[in-house]
């Protein structure tokens, strides 16, 4: 009886949503675990056939107050979680924290040239990982199995030299306000200059298995198509923008930690597709590498650090040896510096695009308030408009195409 | 705040535009290692948005980032910070409002979704993560917590650990046909006729 009723009810629901529903389409659900969503993202497309008519992402699924965490930390110890974001590329991430934290101290003048050189050649190298990354699993997605093999190859001879910068492979937290943890180690030109060499080659080799593939050309041309003004609209920045033809790049615009000083030039495609967006990414590995060549050709002897102990610790034999030095080291970790209070802004070219640290001090020893403008967010905003009115199997190359990290999403 | 001056030569073409289009309604501009803030009130900041978005010798087309800050002992307690950007000209400003009565659980601020389309997410997020409610937004939901979630978790008084929700905050531990309390856990509770609103497998 009861079970009767219950169908009942069940039957005259269904009905309901059918009539405020179109009959020829249907909704499904994709992720948060699936396997070509690149973490936990979550799309609710609603098909008509095979074409997606409506497209709603939900995100949050990795949503690990970073913002929050970083409000009860100490300025030195807050740069520990901004690796954790854009887990692809934690230098980027350190590099755009510790700019914000030098304007803030108003020392973004004093850091030595050595520290300023190495820091570029580090992200340039953390791009070109970052890149890899995308660039295997996006060929993975869709379907071009080997390029992932390969492209992890060369991003784990990235990761070598990170580890031998900072000991740590992925969190490096290497980069810091003020300067670099430590000195660059010996080798480290030596083992930069091998990957340099050895490189261009390799990066033919993706060029040879893909740029000129007629299924990738299939599965890629016009597929995901985002005009300039789209682009613009939704906040995209990073090879989204470039990709639809805007010359756009926070290194060229506004220059940090000596950009305008290298020689490199901004790929920007035209029809905004999938595939210009991939072609985007690929030569900006060449540029890359550009960049780590004139940075190793040109860097200089010195500090790697400023020479104030207020903010950087002393180095370990000071400490041990000199009264004033350990007082600065217990209070730094201890305590901590207190910039004056203020807030600013800090925007670097991260290798998903925009990425902004917005710092509020109030005076104190930790930030106020220090929020995150992660360029894969603002950029995932216009997947919608990329996908609608797609096939459902380019969904997917959509979603590889705008190279979104859910970590810095979902922060 | 320290290292203030007003009246700054940084961003003057933008400070004049905004006094020219809100006259004393620009609160304050405040020039901070080399960033220009305009401060305005909550009720004018889409007359301003639009203003500066199609001043021809400006035009701030590209809304980098939307965020809000929580100053509990101040009234009014929160800070809405617009950072934008124009791609033509490359000239930068931060926008700020403040918003929040004595006493106001949840402050209106007015969207700007209808001035640049990115503003949607941005707004969600400190929709979501202040109880900001804007205006005007088109679908404002939360983004980052889960549907069911009670409070907002940048807000000053929401401590870090040690909060004690009302059990079951999160309604995928609920026993199955468990009554819970009214407004928690709707979303994740499966009763035979599905959750209203939810995507229905069989369909």
């Amino acid at each position: 009886m009861q079970l009767d009723e219950q169908r009942t009810l069940e039957t005259e629901s269904s009905v309901q949503i059918d009539a405020t529903r179109r009959e020829d389409t249907m909704t499904i659900n994709m992720g948060p675990q699936h396997p070509s969503t690149h973490g936990v993202l979550r799309l609710i497309l609603t098909l008509e056939g095979e074409t997606v008519v409506k497209a709603i992402p939900e995100i949050g699924y990795l949503h690990t107050g970073i913002e929050k965490t970083a409000e009860a930390k100490s300025y030195f110890q807050a740069l520990v979680v901004t690796d954790r974001m854009d887990y692809l590329a934690p230098l980027s991430n350190n590099l755009g924290y510790s700019l914000a934290v030098e304007k803030l101290l108003g020392i973004t003048d004093a850091i030595p040239p050595k520290a300023q050189v190495a820091r570029v050649a580090l992200v340039e190298l953390q791009r070109i990982a970052s890149h890899l990354v995308w660039l295997g699993t996006h060929a993975l997605d869709l379907g071009a199995q080997s390029v992932f093999l390969y492209a992890f190859r060369e991003r784990e001879m990235i990761l070598d030299i990170f580890e031998l910068c900072s000991g740590v492979r992925l969190m490096t937290s290497y980069i810091m306000p003020g300067g670099l943890q430590a000195d660059l180690p010996a080798g480290f030109d030596a083992k930069v200059r091998d990957f340099i060499k050895i490189f261009p080659a390799r990066l033919r080799e993706y060029h040879d298995l893909l740029t000129n593939n007629r299924l990738w050309i299939n599965r890629t041309k016009g597929i995901g198509p985002l005009t300039a003004e789209q682009a613009i609209a939704f906040g995209a920045s990073g090879p989204v923008l470039r990709g639809s033809g805007v010359a756009w790049d926070v290194r060229k615009m506004f220059p940090y930690s000596g950009y305008e000083t290298y020689d490199f030039d901004i790929p920007v495609g035209t029809n905004g597709d999938t595939y210009d967006r991939y072609l985007v990414r690929m030569l900006e590995m060449d540029q890359s590498l550009r960049i780590v060549q004139q940075a190793l050709d040109r860097m200089p002897e010195g500090r790697w650090q400023v020479d104030d102990p207020k903010i950087v610790p002393p180095p370990k034999w000071q400490i041990a040896t000199n009264m004033e030095s350990l007082i600065h080291h217990f209070k730094l970790f201890t305590e901590g510096y207190r910039p004056p209070a203020g807030e600013v802004y800090q925007r670097i070219e991260s290798p998903k695009g925009e990425l902004g640290f917005y710092l509020v001090s109030d005076g104190s020893a930790r930030p106020y308030r220090m929020h995150v403008r992660g360029a894969s967010f603002a950029n995932l905003q216009a997947l919608p408009t990329m996908i609608e009115g797609q096939l459902l199997s380019d969904v997917v190359a959509s979603i590889g195409s705008i190279d979104i990290v859910l970590g810095e999403v979902d922060r | 705040m320290a290292d203030v001056d007003t009246d700054p030569a940084a961003n003057a073409p933008t400070v004049a535009l905004a006094r020219q289009v809100l006259g004393d309604d620009v609160l304050e501009v405040v020039e901070h290692r080399g960033e220009t803030t305009i401060v305005v009130p909550p009720a004018r900041i889409v007359e301003l948005a639009q203003a500066l978005r199609d001043a021809p010798d400006l035009r701030y087309d590209f809304l980098a980032d939307i965020t809000a800050v929580d100053w509990p002992d101040r009234v009014p307690r929160y800070d809405v910070v617009y950072h934008l950007l124009s791609i033509p000209t490359r000239a930068v400003v931060r926008l700020k409002v403040r918003a929040g009565d004595e006493g106001e659980e949840q402050p209106h601020v007015p969207s700007v979704t209808s001035v640049w389309p990115a503003a949607n997410w941005y707004e969600r997020e400190v929709f979501d993560l202040f109880g900001i409610i804007f205006d005007g937004h088109p679908d404002l939901r939360r983004i980052l917590m889960p549907e069911d979630w009670t409070s907002h978790p940048l807000r000053k008084d929401y401590p870090l650990t040690g909060f004690t929700l009302p059990e079951p905050h999160w309604g995928g531990q609920v026993p199955f046909g468990e009554p819970l309390p009214p407004g928690i856990g709707q979303q994740t509770l499966r009763t035979p006729g599905g959750v209203p609103g939810d995507i229905d497998p069989e369909k």
